[in-house]
């Protein structure tokens, strides 16, 4: 069963908004089709204590748009960001193939 | 023994020029080869095609690329096409090309490639016309794949593609979104020839190991995966006499150190 983002204040879910599947549904779609965006690899979880946004983008320039959207979009919903900048270093291995 | 470095979904744009770089002008010293396997960029626009050009541009080593399903997404694909050829890097898409090195011919057969799923847990060419048309674009895709890789004359193989052909590299993605993320259609066209390597991209969340039913070694080189500029591999010891002794050393090893 869903239920809503507002559920530890008591509000009933009805009258609060929509359950939280939707709202997941809606940022993922936002993040992927938002042309600011375009981050099909950010992973969206609403929780009780607010929205949490894991994943890795190229630069900190995109995990900042991608923040600014979503708080545009849910003003009133706190999020927690644990979006990482991806690593471009050399590498230092090889692999070898038989 | 040929080197061939590879990372796919760089998605370059502005933001990103630079980053890459001072890890690339190290190819030449390490590599043979770069082969990017699609998502160059986040919307296909020619602004960002031109961005991937100057990073990926004049490396001192071919790049040869696929595209991915970004860089679709503006409708520009001939334009991009086209900045990246101006720079040297080849653009394949149901076609091979080989390479040739002190060590023998690297031949390399591209296509973007498509989802679908995998065997027992894929659509079916049946229905909707939408349903049909999606089905038969990942046919066409995996057959040009496997012509293209047949056609080549070349001492060692390679498959390049956006889309995954096997479920395994694909270990980390949620199961529900498999189908988008790749088919089993691409895994037969590479099993069809004596592919050597099969490289792919796309899936961020996936991992970096698989192996085609045929036995074909696959490497999930997206970026977010390998969490490095570029993976290398070191393929093919059996074209170097010199290199004999080392058959049968397998797994990840210092290089160059």
């Amino acid at each position: 069963m869903s239920t809503h983002r507002d559920r530890a204040t008591g509000t009933p879910a009805v009258a609060a908004g929509p359950p939280d599947e939707y709202v997941e549904a809606e940022i993922q779609r936002l993040l992927a089709e938002d042309p600011a965006v375009a981050e099909q690899g950010i992973t969206v979880v609403l929780r009780e204590r607010g929205l949490m946004l894991y994943g890795e983008v190229e630069s900190p320039h995109r995990r900042e748009e991608i923040l600014r959207r979503v708080a545009e979009r849910f003003p009133d919903v706190p999020v927690t960001s644990d979006i990482g900048v991806i690593r471009a270093q050399a590498p230092t291995e090889v692999e070898e193939l038989p | 023994m040929i080197r061939i470095a590879a990372v796919g979904d760089v998605h370059v744009d502005e933001d990103v020029v630079g980053r890459f770089r001072p890890a690339l002008d190290e190819l030449p010293d390490c590599a043979d080869v770069l082969l990017l396997a699609g998502d160059l960029t986040r919307h296909g626009t020619e602004a960002e095609a031109r961005c991937v050009a100057r990073e990926f541009g004049g490396l001192g080593v071919p790049v040869v690329t696929v595209l991915g399903n970004h860089d679709h997404q503006c409708d520009q694909v001939p334009q991009v096409v086209k900045v990246l050829q101006d720079v040297g890097i080849r653009v394949l898409e149901g076609e091979g090309m080989v390479l040739e090195f002190a060590a023998g011919r690297l031949g390399v057969a591209g296509v973007k490639g498509f989802g679908g799923g995998f065997a027992g847990r894929c659509a079916s060419d049946f229905g909707e016309p939408e349903m049909k048309s999606f089905v038969r674009t990942t046919n066409e895709s995996a057959e040009a794949l496997g012509a293209a890789l047949r056609g080549l004359d070349c001492d060692l193989l390679v498959a390049l593609t956006h889309y995954s052909p096997v479920p395994d590299t694909l270990a980390g993605e949620p199961l529900e979104i498999y189908p988008f993320l790749g088919s089993y259609q691409l895994g037969q066209a590479i099993d069809s020839a004596p592919t050597a390597l099969a490289l792919h991209g796309h899936a961020h969340a996936g991992s970096e190991r698989g192996t085609t039913p045929g036995g074909v070694r696959v490497r999930n080189v997206a970026h977010p995966v390998i969490k490095q500029a570029y993976s290398i591999f070191h393929v093919g010891d059996h074209l170097d006499a010199g290199q004999v002794s080392r058959i049968g050393h397998s797994g990840i090893r210092q290089s160059w150190s």
